[in-house]
């Protein structure tokens, strides 16, 4: 019955509300709570310390959105263009290496730096405030802009690019007229993830002591007593992150991107001449240098200053972060799958999940585990469940996770999706398959590089997660990151060291083959 | 009926998936997974759990299933600590290594295990609301009597005394109520570089425009900051807090950033000459295996400031039972354990804290720091004017 409608060639599609409903009780639920609050509390002070409390911190957010996501979007989609349609010494090695910085969690990479750049320090320079936060997301969070464009770049047809060879392009013009419009999907979509981590993130900024939005909501909320401004604050964020995917998509605006091909072959890669090419690979060097390797040295030479017996207590906490990003991983995966797909089916129900994931994503860590507590508590009143007990407590916390990391395990897949044909579509729909299998047989295999990029994300995601962790966990249930924050919290950063660079290991080894995956991913790449 | 036919897949599908968890995407994580999911005692009532918080999904799903089932796995994972002994649970707000030498030294002594939750004081206190009276919190631990007066001013803490808690705690250091009792404390202080020579004695002076261009601090959003602000604020009036901060803030050496220990390497490295820190930052470097550390805090001399006046700021960790304790005397068991003499010991030894019982000796590194007289306010005005303090600090430009 159900599944002679879904043939029937011409009936409408009900699953994409469905998963918008699925998207808004599961992504939306814990930020909308803190809404409900924000709503049911007292009246909206508007008190001159609470004012200028808020102009502070959209002015320091936006500042850090501007410079920072700034300069993750030109490295990161810099660095694409370098790696697929050029060639240089080292570029295989770079293709993968580029990643790397996406396993070191952005405040060990700002502990790192302010130890690394002190007047006294090896690096004497004065890296401080807006300056110093802007650099350390442009070279720790470049990697979302890196992938998403890669993948994007490495999925172009061939045809697209000679055909404007053969229309006498010249390299520079095929690249800046065919190849990045193209690719323009992947970068945005990466761009938007850079920018909501930085809107989310709370280590870094309060580090540098840039008043953000989300140190402003905890200031508001734990320092001045007041969760009226705490939860306005809030709002705020909940807000600017749908209407910067708003204008995402009107940007995008209603074009198809029928730029995929079925016929594979190997994108030609332009060849750099030496002084280029050297100069392309020192590029990319530096990159990663900045991004990984300096901070990280700086902490593996702090961690060989401790004894051995800070080692053996990390065994624990490893195997819970390692089952946390597996388990809460693969279900955020499967809700981001239903979510892409449902955005791709279009219709109101598709973008609205697609905005409840991205709202649960530019919310604080803190602020989405507020609200899922917040929720609880609800339940808990009503007598439906009872105290936070261990199973309740990873349930609340891996909710918590697939809130806040739907979107960018399903922005990728979307993007990658975006650039599959609507010809095939057009095909597999005549062949009788329905839109579930449609998604699962072959759209998602043809988006097979954006998906991996989507899992990738999440894992090492989750594996850094700090502030719901903190939380929400259950007892004598620490994660890596935990005694990573509880050591360098109390400014004892050479313990932080050992916990928070087997973070970094620990997520560098799906990076790197997955990197590799998706470089292996073309089809018809040899 | 449909309820059927679904059990019926599920029961059909689970197994299989978990036989042959073959999913390609998966290889890293399938040997992992199947190794956690084979004790799963607890399966059942996990996955119930599980289910009424997370919508039926539109898809019957053998991923959801495998999901679900390392949920459990993951449970099972968490609870695996929890053996037949007694136990106590603990939320503390303090992940020091010192607590967990302590605790290791409690079980040891008493045969009762200690399960931990460290997080952040602000934040455990919104879970314990949350919790009400289900909490599992037995003992509750934390810095600051800011956040200790916000646990009584919740309601989450229950009155608790024993001759052993009366004989060790001195009355200034413990609540009112006997709802929490103080096991550590602090003093917060001036750190100056050797070099520069500044004569300096009190707080008081920091705001004085000799110091321009000479002082570094952190942030005021930290605890440290707000607490001492609070007392100045309880002592001396919210104009005088005011006019102070503004001083101090007109001779930043730099806009407020980083950790106390940020400070000190600051202005030992030139920028400005004085700092602001907790005593136990500059005795840590004093004590560090980086020698480049113990060369910064070569370079400073520690100043106890206000001998001469109010006396230097001291702020208190401290813990209290939990209003729905279920463990009660296990708890106070732990309580009176924490200010034992021998675990104030290791609150020197790994923490270099001052230890709250009056006749516990020093260790070195403490009694170098001389005997000194402590600003006396009630423990409570740190949490009743902490917000006052916040905003005193914003009005002042010191963010």
């Amino acid at each position: 019955m159900t599944t002679a409608r879904l043939l029937r060639p011409r009936a409408p599609a009900p699953w994409p509300g469905l998963v918008a409903i699925l998207a808004v009780i599961v992504c939306a639920a814990p930020a909308m709570a803190v809404l409900a609050l924000a709503l049911a509390g007292p009246p909206l002070a508007t008190d001159a310390t609470s004012l200028s409390l808020i102009a502070n911190s959209l002015a320091g957010t936006a500042a850090l959105i501007v410079l920072g996501g700034g300069g993750a979007t030109l490295l990161g989609a810099g660095a694409a263009l370098l790696v697929t349609l050029h060639d240089f010494p080292g570029r295989r090695v770079f293709e993968w290496l580029l990643a790397l910085p996406l396993a070191a969690p952005v405040y060990v990479l700002a502990y790192g730096y302010s130890a690394l750049t002190w007047a006294g320090g090896p690096i004497p320079i004065n890296l401080t405030g807006v300056a110093g936060a802007a650099l350390v997301y442009a070279v720790g969070f470049y990697p979302y802009v890196y992938l998403a464009a890669r993948a994007s770049f490495a999925t172009q047809s061939v045809c697209a690019l000679e055909a404007a060879r053969t229309l006498g392009a010249r390299p520079f013009a095929t690249l800046t007229r065919v190849a990045l419009p193209l690719a323009r999907p992947g970068i945005v979509a990466g761009a938007a993830l850079a920018a909501m981590e930085i809107a989310a993130d709370y280590g870094a900024a309060q580090h540098f002591g840039v008043a953000t939005i989300t140190t402003g909501v905890f200031r508001a909320w734990f320092s001045h007593g007041t969760p009226t401004v705490a939860l306005q604050l809030a709002a705020i964020v909940l807000t600017g992150a749908v209407f910067f995917l708003v204008l995402e998509r009107r940007a995008r605006g209603r074009r198809g991107y029928a730029g995929g091909s079925t016929r594979w072959r190997p994108i030609p890669l332009y060849r750099l001449d030496a002084l280029a090419g050297l100069a392309a690979a020192a590029a990319c060097a530096m990159l990663i240098g900045l991004g990984a390797l300096a901070p990280l040295a700086w902490l593996t030479r702090l961690m060989l200053m401790r004894p051995i017996a800070d080692f053996a207590e990390l065994g624990g906490p490893a195997l819970n972060s390692l089952a946390l990003a597996l388990v809460g991983g693969a279900i955020t995966l499967f809700i981001g799958a239903l979510v892409a797909a449902g955005a791709r089916g279009g219709g109101a129900g598709g973008r609205l999940a697609l905005y409840a994931a991205s709202a649960g994503y530019a919310a604080p860590g803190a602020v989405i585990a507020l609200g899922a507590l917040t929720l609880f508590g609800f339940a808990r009143d009503a007598g439906l469940v009872g105290g936070l007990g261990t199973s309740l407590a990873l349930g609340l916390l891996i909710w918590t996770y697939v809130a806040r990391f739907a979107a960018p395990a399903s922005q990728p897949m979307e993007a990658g999706l975006a650039r599959i044909t609507r010809n095939i579509a057009g095909a597999a729909r005549s062949l009788g398959a329905g839109p579930a299998r449609r998604m699962f047989a072959v759209d998602l295999p043809l988006a097979a590089p954006s998906v991996l990029a989507g899992a990738l994300i999440v894992f090492v995601e989750i594996l850094k997660e700090l502030p719901a962790t903190l939380l929400l966990r259950p007892f004598d249930f620490d994660t890596l990151a935990v005694r990573a924050y509880a050591y360098a919290s109390d400014e004892r950063l050479a313990q932080s060291a050992a916990p928070a660079l087997i973070v970094t290991a620990a997520g560098l080894a799906p990076i790197l083959l997955l990197a590799r995956r998706i470089a292996a991913a073309r089809a018809g790449a040899s | 009926m449909r309820d059927g036919v679904g059990r019926r897949v599920f029961a059909a599908r689970a197994p299989r998936r978990q036989a042959a968890p073959s999913n390609r995407r998966f290889e890293l994580v399938a040997p992992a997974v199947r190794r956690l999911d084979a004790p799963a005692p607890a399966a059942q009532d996990r996955i119930e759990n599980n289910s009424q918080e997370s919508p039926p999904m539109p898809l019957p799903s053998r991923r959801a299933v495998l999901a679900g089932a390392s949920l459990a796995a993951l449970a099972a994972c968490g609870q695996r600590q929890a053996s037949a002994n007694r136990h106590v649970n603990v939320y503390s707000a303090r992940h020091y290594d010192s607590d967990r030498r302590i605790y290791a030294l409690f079980t040891e002594r008493t045969g009762i295990d200690v399960r931990v939750l460290p997080a952040n004081g602000d934040q455990l206190i919104e879970r314990l609301r949350q919790e009400g009276d289900q909490t599992e919190a037995d003992l509750i631990v934390t810095v600051d009597g800011g956040n200790l007066w916000r646990l009584t001013e919740a309601g989450l803490l229950q009155a608790t005394t024993s001759p052993a808690l009366e004989a060790a705690v001195p009355s200034r250091f413990r609540d009112a109520q006997n709802r929490w009792w103080a096991f550590s404390k602090r003093i917060r202080i001036i750190a100056a570089r050797r070099d520069a020579g500044a004569a300096i004695q009190s707080m008081d002076e920091l705001a004085e425009a000799r110091f321009r261009g000479q002082i570094c601090a952190r942030s005021s959003s930290n605890t440290y900051n707000l607490s001492m602000m609070a007392a100045r604020i309880e002592r001396l009036g919210r104009a005088n807090a005011l006019a102070w901060a503004r001083g101090v803030r007109e001779n930043f050496a730099r806009p407020p950033q980083g950790g106390d220990i940020e400070q000190l390497r600051a202005i030992v490295a030139g920028t400005g000459s004085i700092a602001i820190t907790n005593h136990y930052y500059l005795l840590r470097l004093q004590q560090s295996a980086d020698s480049a550390e113990r060369a910064v805090a070569a370079a400073l001399a520690p100043i106890v400031p206000d001998q001469r006046g109010a006396g230097v700021h001291v702020n208190i960790s401290g813990a209290g039972v939990s209003a729905h304790a279920r463990r009660r005397d296990e708890a106070v068991q732990l309580l009176e354990f924490l200010v034992t003499p021998e675990a104030q010991r290791v609150v020197q030894e790994l923490n270099l804290e001052f230890p709250i019982r009056p006749d516990t000796a020093l260790l070195a590194p403490l009694a170098a720091l001389g005997r000194f007289h402590e600003e006396q306010i009630p423990f409570d005005a740190l949490g009743r004017r902490q917000s006052e303090a916040a905003r005193v600090y914003e009005e002042a430009g010191w963010l």
